[in-house]
């Protein structure tokens, strides 16, 4: 028997209130959404996990331009070297969705819940702030590799909570190309943004101050969503009534978070996404095992 | 320290000149602020109004590939949208939104190329390759 999707205010409304916080979540932590996106479908309005990535990826296009418009304005975004780290994800992106319409859908599962799991790890490790950085100018004296140097991988931008302009160098683009195509992978394959992976990877590696990393990923994941959603397009698989609810509420909700981003405590913002990541981990897992192995472990909630 | 400037996309609010200062740069900048935000209130209108059509006419979606791939037909699609369906205003708006950062690659390689910055125009092109490709296997390796 053929499932049918019947368009209701009630079916509607879900996607429209997992999605706003998707997006608020997204623009806060310069992530997709998809990451809660995909399993809101998945969990509640149960869809097929390869019709809810479609969506997700498209709306994951939707966060990338409300949220990278507004970052872009600020000139926050480095688009020179979001352009150049486009060329790792866009071709990680195009060999994760082709992967994803050959996997079988209780092994995306385990995937995404591993992923779901290391994002809420990540979100824990990653509490400390810039400031210290920032105070002993650091970001400015690093030494750029020659790949830096020759695509002038350098910026300046003002960083409001500090007060000053800072200044900062670009070192470590093959490690930054390399984490970027693992992020393109899991874009496509699980439609999310990948933005985590590039925010750490800009951050933590390639010596990019957090909020030019947030801002410069935010950027990225559309062109990143971009390429898998017209794979997943192509397919048939974009069922775009599924899709509407779920773009709109994520640019609202980006929309919102990017105005008061700066206003609320980040690190009670990260405990939180930690525990809900944790959450979705453990349910993906649970769907996924019921799925294919028959095994039914106990529902949270 | 660079001075701070401002940008004409940026509706009079005081921001600091792009990392590789000075106008060149500030006009890629504006191109891909206006292409993001365009993309967004177009497609964000189109779905608002075709889910609202989507609600009064009780759309039924059969969640299969057949059904999407019949709405993707020309004809159809046309159709459709002549006679107010929100299927093919939800479509057009999908195809709005992914448009959207292909459009604004193709529009940086125009900056970078007004500007003279060929490298730039060369690292934008690799990308706006990889999105042909993707196209190009999508419509003939029969990825499903």
């Amino acid at each position: 028997m053929i499932p049918v999707l019947t368009y209701s205010w009630h079916f509607v409304g879900i996607l429209f209130a997992a999605a706003c916080f998707a997006g608020f979540f997204g623009a806060l932590l310069g992530v997709g959404g998809g990451i809660i996106i995909v399993p809101a479908m998945v969990l509640i309005s149960h869809l097929p996990i390869k019709i809810a990535v479609a969506a997700s990826l498209v709306s994951v296009i939707a966060t990338s331009n409300a949220g990278g418009s507004a970052y872009v304005e600020q000139h926050i975004t480095n688009l020179r070297l979001g352009m150049f780290l486009e060329i790792a994800t866009t071709l990680g992106a195009l060999s994760g969705s082709i992967l994803a319409l050959f996997l079988q859908d209780w092994l995306m599962l385990f995937i995404f819940a591993a992923l779901l799991a290391y994002m809420g790890y990540a979100s824990f490790v990653t509490r400390r702030t810039d400031t210290e950085r920032i105070t002993t100018d650091s970001f400015r004296l690093a030494k750029p590799d020659r790949l830096a140097r020759y695509l002038s991988l350098r910026g300046v931008y003002h960083d409001e909570h500090e007060n000053k302009n800072v200044e900062y160098v670009v070192t470590g683009t093959p490690v930054g190309l390399g984490v970027s195509y693992l992020a393109g992978i899991t874009s496509g394959l699980l439609g999310v943004g990948g933005g985590v992976l590039k925010v750490s990877a800009m951050n933590q590696s390639m010596n990019v101050p957090m909020k030019v990393a947030v801002g410069t990923s935010k950027m990225m994941i559309g062109v990143t969503a971009a390429v898998g959603a017209i794979i997943f397009f192509l397919a048939g698989l974009v069922h775009f009534p599924v899709v509407a609810p779920v773009a709109i509420g994520t640019t609202l909700g980006a929309t919102v978070g990017t105005m008061v981003m700066n206003k609320l405590p980040s690190t009670l913002l990260k405990w939180i996404f930690a525990a809900l990541m944790a959450y979705l981990a453990y349910s993906m897992v649970a769907k996924g095992l019921a799925l294919h192995f028959g095994v039914h472990w106990p529902q949270l909630g | 320290m660079p001075p701070r400037a401002t940008n004409s996309a940026s509706h009079g609010k005081h921001v600091l000149p792009p990392p590789q200062a000075g106008e060149a740069a500030a006009n890629v900048y504006a191109a891909v602020y206006e292409v993001l935000l365009g993309g967004m209130y177009v497609s964000t209108t189109l779905y608002i109004i075709g889910t609202l059509l989507a609600l009064f006419q009780h759309v039924r979606v059969p969640l299969t590939v057949a059904w999407v791939k019949h709405q993707m037909e020309w004809h159809v699609f046309w159709h459709g949208l002549t006679h107010f369906r929100a299927e093919a205003i939800l479509l057009l708006a999908t195809v709005v939104l992914i448009l959207t950062p292909v459009s604004r690659v193709v529009l940086s390689i125009y900056a970078f190329w007004v500007d003279h910055d060929r490298r730039y125009v060369g690292v934008t092109s690799i990308v706006f390759g990889v999105i042909v490709l993707t196209v190009i296997l999508s419509r003939f390796a029969h990825l499903h």
